[in-house]
């Protein structure tokens, strides 16, 4: 830990070699930097593309597929050292087995690069600029060029380049809120403060912004030395956990494979002890790996996954990392920013008191009127005070703008005031211009008052007009009346307990109120040439009459009640985490519905029992406002007490290290946490989040770096269309996975009657490829458009232990049910073509030897014709044919009962998903072009098929529909029962 | 318990619809002959015997031993040419197409294996392996309904000119036309399909060279016989190897 701050002036221009009047020298700027580097901070490691790219080439199935490639060639060398007749077959397959691992890949690496791109338009920062003393003169540099012992002068609206020792301020205030998540500015001056660096005045930090006054300091870190740039590289400290569909991928390409490789072991040794040659099963386990593996499914998740993130970028969420988007949808906690995210981040009218009355504003985002009522005098003359009692302005040439859209020049509770006024008596600066400003004291903090007076517009009344504002009470001391319905009467303790209850009840909404008072002068005292001193205040200050109150919050946006109580029916816990005061915090809190209106915190029971607070039973209190402080001092233990025990949390006066312990906390009650964030100080927390949500508007590219997600509109309500979309993505992955997996079985059966009982092959290794890489990708990506079962916002995020993508009870409907169907109708086709061109199934029981001899050529059928080897493989193939054909007509009918997965066909409609008619349409199309405009090249194995052979399965692929039907009616009449709890997938 | 039934109901259901739909399949189909025939519009050519080794004959004229796995398969081949087997085949007339579509029970042509002259076996019982003019029989394909058209008959070429004499029984290597077309397993069994006689007669001087010879049927417009893929439609290639 440094200790410049204790350093005096002369001793920090000798520490660091430089003059506080001349700064460095360029020469020995430039050594600096050639030593310490620039000043910014390194961004987080990218991995290599090629190591990505690798990646892509050995993950998931491809290790499998690059097994058979290389079996493949195995059997190619073996069979070319026996001089077979066609070794070529083998080298071919083992190409194309490569071709798909290589060709899979380079589209998942290209889909992932492409999202990854969208991001890095975000890095694209603008240079910033920092004014140097260098040489003994003035420098704009870029403020990357900054090194050690530079002397630089920072102003109101800079950010600051580098951390500084300042050893000149004038008026200086700092807005630490990207470090600490403080809001308040912070005054900074000259003066060692405090023992701790982090909270003496006379250093400024890297990245937090200078809000008014002027400073000179000595850059005393830079770069990733800087306070910032340290809980930066704490970010990258964090490892990146595996997103929750990476597992459930991961998990079901296991599945998968432990079957494929277990199938394929067991059927070697059956084929070894058969007396098969060693390499014919070497063969046969190529093809029952082939058959196994869903060669296109990763690439159909990815593109499903990609389609998703589009959808949601549509709705102002943009998804960095293709992952997130499921992770989103399986969000049990959202810890949620405050400012910015639930609030409209300005200050706003919400309450206004006069006449012994509260009335409520309209604080929505788009306000054009104020319903409340306006017919009082009173309010008349509050309306005045709030025009003419205000310095801020709008900035010229926006008359076109909205009013709530138009930019104003001033600080958030005077802009909020100018715009109320704009809303409701419409052009202010007109009225202004008409009660013209004589004279004018601006608030400071010792006295807590804005006071101004003006000439009246009425050209009758030649009185001055005084008005005032300014923190209640103190406003309140200065009057002696009150204005009652345009009366002015004696302020007496009655009125003023009626003062102090309103302005309670309006502070304890966590609202800031202002006291708004004024005084006509009378005008024999103070004629129309009357000079008025604001210095000696030649004028009264005190015995002014009250008017009204006036609140103002940062309004919740109004989208965010509905968003936080579709959460909550969702069964998503939000918890607020905020810099912010626990007053206001929990009046946000109740108002979006984050602690709803009938819970209690231990501190409202204790009040409401009067008893003290360690009294209260805890299990009662279903809300808990914790405020950082509390937080600090708390064991883990106690925080998971917390965090478990109430369903509704709000974290006020939190800084940001502390997001990370929350964050964790809630990881330890195994939720899946969503964070959302801004500051560079967020990243450790948005990193260490399952997603990390940054805001697209008010974000630090920091943040944007460290989160999977960015909000385009910094609104929390997109995050609950985020969720929707996640969870319908998850439920439509099932769907697409049933749907590949079932054909795996019919392309695996062929394989293994095959190999028992020696019929001649039913289909080839590339017509499968044809399957899964032609007929079925169309269709299995047209299942991620279709619509929801149900309301997936009415049920419980899934349990990321026990709700798998892949369960049991789909890989035993798709194996053993559907597609040992399929497998079934494909081969009737089979022994139905080859029993009309003359092999009646009993025939063909064990021939396989002599089918597959090439010097047989008078092989005799079952009516004693007799076949060449060539006419018997042009059969063969148009078996292929068929057997493809046939799965293909099954997988329409597995297409469409894979739409839903309880609900009837007919409840989901038919025709609704326009898209899964396009893949019906694409599976057929492409299945006529392989079997009637390929047919013809011998090395697909396609050959023309009779018309009357693509109905043969038919029958097949209606009853797997009407089957599917009923076990979904049994499931919806019999919920938990047997049937449910087995065919429920 | 319950999983298990389950399964043992919904496979025994499925079996059985296979079974039925096999049934029903089977049912359409005729005993006679097959539902289509266009896999097999042109037949293929076979010879006997047939070695194990890739259609190569290799044999030692003086040692018996070399050649008797050939002479036992054209022995055991030509059993059902045997007159005592074609007591119930009748004599057709030569040279025409014998249709008996309108009968019920297809008769069988007699095929004479005096007709394989010195190939037939009756006066070398060797089928001249034994005096190097070793016998192969070529045969076409049985093909269901097929009527050659022309004058079909087996030529054989060999590539090396001048090592081997070949000699046709019958002469000129003419298959007769009377004995199609078949009627398939069950109308025509006692169907005979015509054998042509090759006798190779080496040279005594290509004695230990291998001689390829192909042999093709020639004469007949519909019978293929230059396939680019199908080596064996309407031809077949083999080799001779003879040592002394």
């Amino acid at each position: 830990i440094q200790d410049d701050h204790k350093l005096s002036t002369s001793e920090l221009e000798e520490k660091y070699g430089t003059s506080i009047n001349k700064g460095l020298s360029s020469a020995r700027a430039a050594e600096i930097l050639a030593r310490d580097g620039p000043n910014s901070l390194t961004p987080p490691k990218a991995t290599p593309e090629i190591v990505k790219f690798l990646k892509q080439m050995v993950g998931g199935f491809s290790i499998l597929l690059w097994i058979g490639a290389v079996f493949s060639w195995i059997s190619f060398g073996i069979q070319l050292a026996q001089g077979a007749e066609s070794p070529f077959d083998n080298l071919y397959l083992g190409v194309v087995l490569a071709l798909v691992v290589i060709l899979t890949g380079i589209f998942a690496y290209y889909q992932e690069a492409k999202s990854t791109n969208i991001m890095a338009s975000f890095s694209k920062m603008i240079p910033q600029q920092a004014l140097v003393i260098r040489d003994a003169e003035k420098k704009e540099l870029p403020a990357e060029q900054l090194v050690v012992g530079d002397i630089v002068e920072i102003k109101g609206g800079d950010r600051i380049p580098a951390d500084i020792r300042l050893i000149f301020t004038q008026g200086c205030k700092v807005d630490n809120s990207s470090l600490t998540g403080e809001s308040e500015p912070q005054s900074r001056s000259c003066d060692f403060t405090h023992e701790n660096p982090l909270e003496t005045r006379n250093i400024a930090f890297y990245s937090t912004t200078c809000v008014e006054g002027t400073a000179t300091g000595i850059v005393i870190n830079t770069g990733d030395r800087t306070i910032i740039g340290r809980i930066a590289s704490l970010a990258s400290g964090v490892g990146n956990e595996k997103t929750p569909i990476a597992i459930e991928i991961e998990h079901f390409v296991y599945l998968v494979a432990g079957v494929a490789i277990s199938i394929g072991v067991l059927f070697f040794i059956i084929s070894v002890s058969m007396r098969y040659k060693i390499l014919d099963s070497i063969i046969f386990l190529i093809g029952i790996i082939v058959a196994n593996v869903p060669e296109g499914l990763l690439a159909t998740v990815t593109v499903s996954l990609s389609l998703t993130a589009k959808r949601m970028a549509k709705k102002n969420c943009l998804v960095k990392n293709l992952e997130a988007v499921e992770t989103l949808g399986s969000t049990s906690i959202i810890c949620s920013d405050k400012t910015g995210t639930l609030t409209q981040n300005r200050m706003t009218v919400a309450h206004l008191w006069f006449d012994n009355q509260i009335y409520s504003a309209d604080t929505s985002e788009d306000q054009t009127t104020q319903p409340f009522d306006q017919s009082s005098p009173s309010w008349t003359a509050l309306s005045k005070i709030l025009t003419l009692c205000n310095r801020a302005e709008f900035r010229p040439g926006q008359e076109n703008l909205p009013i709530m859209k138009r930019v104003v020049v001033g600080d958030a509770s005077e802009t909020a005031l100018l715009k109320f006024a704009e809303v409701i008596l419409g052009d202010v600066m007109n009225i202004r211009a008409r009660n013209k400003k004589v004279a004018e004291i601006p608030f400071n903090s010792t006295n807590k008052f804005q006071l101004s007076i003006h000439e009246t517009e009425d050209p009758n009344d030649k009185r001055f007009l005084l008005v005032m504002k300014g923190a209640p009470e103190r406003i309140l001391e200065r009057c002696s009346t009150i204005m009652i319905n345009g009366k002015e009467e004696p302020l007496d303790s009655e009125k003023a307990e009626a003062f102090q209850t309103a302005y309670m009840e309006l502070g304890g909404m966590g609202e800031r109120v202002l006291g708004f008072c004024h005084l006509y002068l009378p005008e024999n005292e103070f004629p129309d040439t009357y000079s008025f001193d604001t210095d000696s205040t030649n004028f009264p200050t005190s015995n002014l009459c009250f008017v009204g109150l006036l609140s103002m919050i940062d309004p919740p946006r109004s989208t965010v009640p509905d968003a936080v109580s579709k959460c909550r029916s969702a069964g998503i816990k939000v918890i607020m985490v905020t810099g912010d005061h626990p007053i206001t915090a929990k009046a946000i809190a109740k108002s979006v519905g984050i602690v709803s209106a009938t819970s209690e915190t231990v501190e409202d029971i204790a009040k409401r029992l009067n008893i003290p607070d360690e009294q209260v039973n805890r299990q009662e209190a279903t809300a808990a406002v914790v405020n950082g402080m509390e937080l600090k001092d708390m064991s883990l233990q106690q925080l998971d007490e917390i965090l478990c025990n109430h369903s509704e949390i709000v974290f006020a006066r939190t800084s940001p290290q502390q997001k990370l312990v929350i964050v964790e906390g809630c990881q330890r009650q195994g939720a899946v946490v969503a964070v959302t964030g801004d500051g560079v100080n967020d990243s450790p927390a948005l990193k260490k989040a399952d997603i990390g949500i940054a805001m697209g508007i008010a974000g630090s590219d920091a943040a944007k770096n460290a989160a999977d997600m960015v909000l385009l509109d910094d609104n929390f309500a997109s995050i609950v269309t985020g969720v929707e979309e996640g969870r319908l993505i998850f439920d439509n992955l099932k769907k697409t996975i049933a749907y590949t997996l079932t054909k795996n079985i019919a392309e695996l059966c062929p394989f293994l009657i095959y190999i028992i009982a020696s019929i001649p092959m039913p289909i080839g290794t590339i017509t499968i490829l044809f399957i899964d890489l032609g007929t079925d990708i169309i269709p299995s990506v047209a299942l991620a458009y279709e619509k929801a079962e149900s309301d997936i916002m009415n049920r419980r995020p899934r349990n990321k232990r026990k709700d798998r993508l892949v369960n049991e009870q789909l890989a035993v409907y798709s194996y053993l049910q559907i597609g040992i169907m399929q497998s079934v109708g494909a081969f009737v086709t089979y022994f139905t073509v080859y029993a009309e061109q003359g092999f009646l199934p009993s025939t063909l029981l064990g021939v396989r030897v002599d089918w597959e001899n090439n010097a047989i050529n008078d092989f005799e059928d079952s009516y004693g014709q007799e076949w060449t080897k060539y006419q018997r493989m042009y059969l063969q193939w148009t078996g292929y044919t068929a057997f493809f054909v046939s799965i293909t007509i099954q997988q329409v009918a597995d297409l469409i009962i894979r739409k839903t997965r309880r609900n009837s066909i007919f409840q989901q409609g038919l025709f609704r998903n326009k898209v899964i008619w396009v893949g019906i349409f694409s599976q057929i199309g492409i299945a006529l072009i392989l079997t009637y405009g390929l047919g013809h090249v011998t090395a697909l194995n396609f050959t023309p098929l009779r018309f009357q052979y693509w109905f043969v399965a038919v029958p097949f692929a209606i009853l797997i529909w009407v089957y599917d039907e009923v076990r979904k009616l049994f499931i919806r009449r019999y919920p938990g029962s047997w049937w449910d709890k087995n065919m429920y997938y | 318990g319950l999983i298990l039934l389950f399964y043992l109901v919904f496979y025994g259901f499925l079996a059985a619809l296979f079974t039925f739909t096999m049934w029903v399949m089977l049912q359409t189909l005729s005993n006679d002959i097959p539902k289509y025939r266009d896999r097999i519009s042109s037949p293929g050519l076979m010879i006997s015997p047939k070695p194990d080794t890739a259609l190569e004959f290799y044999f030692n004229k003086s040692d018996a031993r070399s050649y008797a796995e050939y002479v036992s398969t054209l022995r055991k081949f030509l059993e059902s040419y045997d007159d005592s087997k074609q007591s119930q085949n009748i004599n057709c007339t030569r040279g025409r197409i014998f249709d008996q579509n309108d009968v019920a029970v297809k008769k069988a042509c007699r095929f004479n294996l005096s007709e394989l002259g010195q190939c037939s076996g009756k006066e070398d019982k060797t089928f001249g392996y034994s005096k190097g003019t070793p016998c192969v029989l070529v045969k076409m394909n049985r093909i269901i309904g097929l009527k050659p058209e022309g004058e079909p008959r087996i030529y054989c070429t060999s590539k090396e000119e001048g090592m081997v004499e070949i000699n046709y029984f019958p002469p000129e290597g003419l298959i007769d036309l009377m004995y199609f077309p078949y009627y398939g397993k069950s109308l025509h069994a006692h169907y005979l399909q015509p054998l042509v006689a090759v006798q190779l007669a080496v040279n005594s001087n290509s004695t230990k060279e291998e001689i390829a010879i192909e042999c093709k049927i020639l004469g007949s417009p519909n019978l293929k016989n230059e396939d680019d893929r199908d080596k064996f439609l309407g031809r077949i290639a083999f080799k001779v190897q003879m040592t002394e």
